[in-house]
């Protein structure tokens, strides 16, 4: 195939069949760039991950915030682990599109994490947060702070919702964190939908245990 | 036995209190000030309805029902006989209780019993009275039937001593008048009781209990039975006077025949007794010329006039305004009333301009304030109100009077100052509470300038709770009852909410005396008349209602002496008088002890059931032989269509448990809109069309060598 397209023979072609043959050419290279962009983004988000683990272990000993590489905007800001299913995810402390193809992210607009009130981490479906699928009322979801703080959360419920019509409760309920990703999980389009995981804290641990 | 009855009915509310724990001590505690205490952070207990230990029924009762509605609308004024039918189908002598609804302004003034061939007529008795010679006959083994009223609304049949097999037929019949708004007329038959709520802090005593107890006594069937109770049946003769047009039956099949101005309605079968029967006509002619009428008796002569102010206010500029919503998310809102709540609150909220201020309260035993203050409906804050009115779910109790005080209390302070700003608080609910009198209270201390308006939802609202307080309120009330209805209902609402009520209303007499109620004059909107009832000693002269509509005055004169004659003029102003007497109750106005002595009084003089007048019929010969057993029954209800039976009895673990975290903050509770980011990469859907385009342009490729190398 490489062969194929050496200029005498790319001379050749275009005289005959060879119109075809550079269309039909140009198509498996689109097929090709589109595998690797696809195949780009779970690459990505799993090195991202590493290095963020990384990262955030490193931010830990040193008590003050690191960037997980030189060239980004955000550090990380908590590891969050579902015993049950072995998952653990390095949450981000930016809500940008950008930050969310490295891992999960605490959005600015809710109760940070440790407040009372409703914190709120978005993760893409595909990637980090395929798992909230597998989440069921009762689990236990832990997240520990860059800070120390721990905090143990029970699932409560899970819900659908536009993206337009979300109100997280908050002060007066307590501590709570909701997990938020796209829905339906296995669609090919973006769509309007969110899938909604509601947890409430159970315990509240302060020392750095 | 008058004792050992009292005991049983404070027993059952007791052991329910028990179980809801903290809220016992309401009961045990000698002091109200212990009982406020222990009210407000008794988390799940407050969100338990009373009916909940004993409120579901999971079989079919031994005593079956059927109810049949004779009406009859002369004028505006529906006579309604009423037939329930108790048969027995069980072997053992059975005493059944039936609680249902009658219209919050009827009133009941005749009881028949009918056993075999004989006919026995009730009489009015003080309700002590009438209880104790119930009990008597029902010791004795006679047949005897006891009417009482337990909200002006909510009426309960006693019936002892139905032999096993047999069927005894009770009739009682009352008046109402019909109601009008912007020329429809509407007459509301209601069907079912929908359970109520009893906050946990009004059982301060052995009174209060008895009173929570009777007005929850019914059990709801369960619907997984998958039957229906109390089959119903309604024929409607209406002759108005006026030639009938645009004949409604709201939620009901009919079937209409007869000439135009006396029609005969009829149910096209009978249906269960789960949702209120609403009938609306026009008239065919532009003006019906109606709305006086006169009664002439031996006590005097009796008038009611309706005076309607002009509806065309459509030029006059609408003042800036302060609207405060009222949202109840309890627990008997679930199911099609949460959605029209949602629905209307929304369709309201599309209506705010940029001069207004709005906020948004939603209650159930808890409370979220949506602002602090009121603040400008921008387009951004109307957003945030519509995303957090979408987010709602029924659940738990109904603690309305926190989220009133809250509604009313801020009438200093946010964007409402302006004393040129009309302040308006629209207040959607079910009204399934059991503490009428305290909001009536709330609203008359704390109203000031801000105006109530109530929005019943659901298929069998409490409409005495709505009207009542829509009135000391200065507002009105408006009905949805069904998803479908909420653009047809709210619009004419909202057209009353965009302009002032007649200001300064007074009614005087001239050439002769007249004694009216109400004696407080209730603020009158566009297209809404001002009923009036009198009693005078001889019925002469005119009556002129005047007032300000905008900085324009007012004025309609009626000549008394022109009245139609009316045979239901006298009782309904028996009525309006004890409507009078409960506002002034309610108001602190009058202590209970006068007002209860008033009501007795006007109850007995008219022979009407009141709450403190029954009506009793006793049969004269014994017919339960002495020694033989007489069994209770609770007679189950319909749960009111569009209700939702596990919200409202199947509370879970996850609902109780968010009920106590939110007692604990105490203070109001806030919600954040919050838009979500799109979290999908959708790299499978990359991968994918790359495979399917590599494997195009191979394919496409392979065929393309395959040739050539032919």
């Amino acid at each position: 195939m490489i062969r194929a397209l050496s200029p005498a023979r790319m001379k050749e072609a275009a005289r005959g069949r060879g119109l075809p043959m550079l269309l039909l050419l140009a198509v498996c290279l689109a097929g090709v760039v589109e595998i690797g962009r696809g195949l780009y983004v779970p690459a990505k988000a799993a090195v991202a991950q590493v290095l963020l683990e990384r990262a955030f272990d490193r931010s830990l000993a040193a008590h003050r915030p690191l960037k997980p590489w030189p060239w980004v905007d955000m550090t990380p800001l908590a590891r969050l682990s579902v015993p049950r299913l072995g998952v653990s995810r390095v949450i981000l402390d930016s809500g940008s599109g950008q930050a969310l193809a490295f891992g999960p992210t605490l959005l600015p607009g809710a109760a940070p994490i440790g407040a009372r009130g409703t914190a709120v981490i978005a993760a893409h479906r595909d990637t980090h947060f395929r798992f909230l699928r597998d989440l069921h009322a009762g689990d236990i979801v832990t997240v520990r702070t860059r800070q120390g703080l721990n905090r143990r959360y029970r699932v409560t419920g899970t819900s659908v919702v536009r993206w337009d019509r979300y109100a997280a409760p908050d002060a007066v309920m307590g501590e709570r964190l909701d997990l938020v990703t796209c829905f339906p999980f296995d669609a090919i389009r973006r769509g309007p939908l969110r899938y909604v995981v509601h947890t409430e804290v159970v315990t509240a641990h302060r020392d750095g245990a | 036995m008058q004792h050992p009855l009292a005991i049983r009915r404070a027993l059952i509310p007791a052991i329910v209190l028990a179980l809801g724990a903290p809220a016992t001590l309401a009961l045990n505690a000698s002091s109200a000030a212990a009982a406020d205490e222990a009210a407000p952070d008794d988390g799940p207990a407050s969100g338990v309805l009373l009916l909940k230990a004993k409120g579901v029924s999971q079989a079919l009762p031994a005593v079956r029902l059927g109810t049949d509605m004779a009406v009859t609308v002369t004028g505006q004024v529906a006579r309604v006989r009423v037939t329930q039918a108790f048969r027995n189908t069980s072997n053992a002598w059975v005493e059944a209780s039936y609680l249902y609804p009658l219209p919050q302004d009827g009133a009941v003034d005749s009881l028949k019993m009918v056993v075999g061939q004989r006919v026995i007529v009730g009489e009015i008795q003080p309700r002590e009275k009438a209880l104790a010679t119930y009990e008597a006959a029902k010791k004795s083994g006679t047949k005897a039937s006891l009417v009482e009223q337990q909200r002006p609304n909510m009426f309960s049949t006693l019936v002892a001593n139905v032999a096993p097999g047999e069927t005894v037929l009770i009739s009682i019949e009352y008046q109402a008048p019909v109601a009008q708004a912007n020329g429809t007329f509407s007459l509301r038959l209601p069907l079912v009781v929908g359970p109520r709520y009893v906050p946990p802090h009004t059982l301060t005593g052995q009174g209060a209990a008895v009173d929570a107890q009777a007005v929850t006594s019914a059990p709801v069937l369960d619907p997984a039975l998958g039957v229906k109770l109390n089959p119903t049946s309604i024929a409607v003769r209406l002759a108005p006077g006026f030639d009938v047009a645009n004949l409604v039956s709201r939620y009901h099949k009919v079937n209409v025949s007869g000439p135009l101005n006396d029609r005969t309605i009829r149910l096209d079968e009978s249906v269960p007794a789960d949702r209120d029967f609403v009938l609306e006509w026009r008239s065919a002619a532009a003006d019906p010329t109606l709305g006086l009428f006169a009664q002439h008796t031996d006590k005097g002569d009796y008038v009611m006039a309706s005076v309607t102010p002009p509806v065309d206010l459509s030029r006059l500029p609408t003042p800036p305004r302060e609207m405060v919503f009222v949202i109840d998310n309890s627990g008997s809102m679930g199911g099609a009333s949460m959605e029209e709540a949602k629905a209307s609150l929304v369709h309201a909220l599309g209506t705010l301009r940029p001069q207004d201020h709005f906020n948004v309260i939603r209650f159930d035993n808890t409370m979220t304030r949506l602002f602090d203050h009121s603040v400008a409906a921008t387009p951004d804050q109307v957003g945030l109100a519509r995303r957090f009115a979408e987010s709602l779910e029924a659940q738990g109790g109904t603690e309305m009077l926190p989220a009133l005080k809250a509604a009313l209390a801020d009438a200093a302070i946010g964007g409402g100052n302006d004393p040129d700003t009309l302040r308006q608080i629209v207040f959607l609910t079910d009204g399934e509470i059991s503490n009428e009198r305290e909001m009536m209270a709330a609203i008359d201390a704390d109203g000031g300038r801000s105006h109530v308006f109530m929005v019943g939802i659901g298929s069998a609202p409490n409409d005495y709770l709505m009207e009542r307080m829509s009135t000391i309120g200065g507002g009105v009330y408006t009905h949805v009852g069904a998803p479908g209805e909420v653009a047809a209902k709210m619009m004419p609402l909202l057209d009353v909410l965009s302009h002032p009520a007649v200001r300064n209303m007074s009614v005087r007499v001239e050439g002769g005396s007249l004694d009216l109620t109400p004696s407080r004059l209730p603020d009158v909107y566009a297209g809404r008349p001002l009923v009036l009832v009198g009693r005078t000693a001889h019925l002469a002269g005119t009556l002129t209602v005047s007032g300000m509509i905008g900085s324009k005055r007012w004025e309609k004169r009626v000549d008394l002496t022109r009245a139609q004659p009316s045979p239901a003029v006298e009782k309904l102003w028996a009525r309006r008088l004890i409507t009078d007497v409960e506002a002034d109750r309610a108001l602190g106005k009058l202590d209970d002890a006068k007002a209860d002595a008033e009501v007795e009084r006007i109850g007995m003089e008219s022979g009407i059931v009141t709450s403190r007048t029954s009506l009793v019929a006793v049969d004269q010969t014994p017919s339960r032989p002495q020694g033989t057993p007489l069994t209770k029954e609770d007679l189950p209800i319909n749960l009111p269509a569009g209700w939702d039976f596990a919200t409202l009895f199947g509370q879970s673990a996850a609902t109780v448990g968010r009920g106590a975290d939110a007692a604990d903050g105490g203070a109001a509770m806030q919600s954040q809109g919050l838009d979500l980011p799109q979290t999908a990469t959708g790299f499978v859907g990359l991968v994918a069309e790359g495979l399917a385009l590599l494997l195009v342009g191979m394919t496409g490729l392979a065929l393309l060598l395959r040739r050539r190398a032919a």
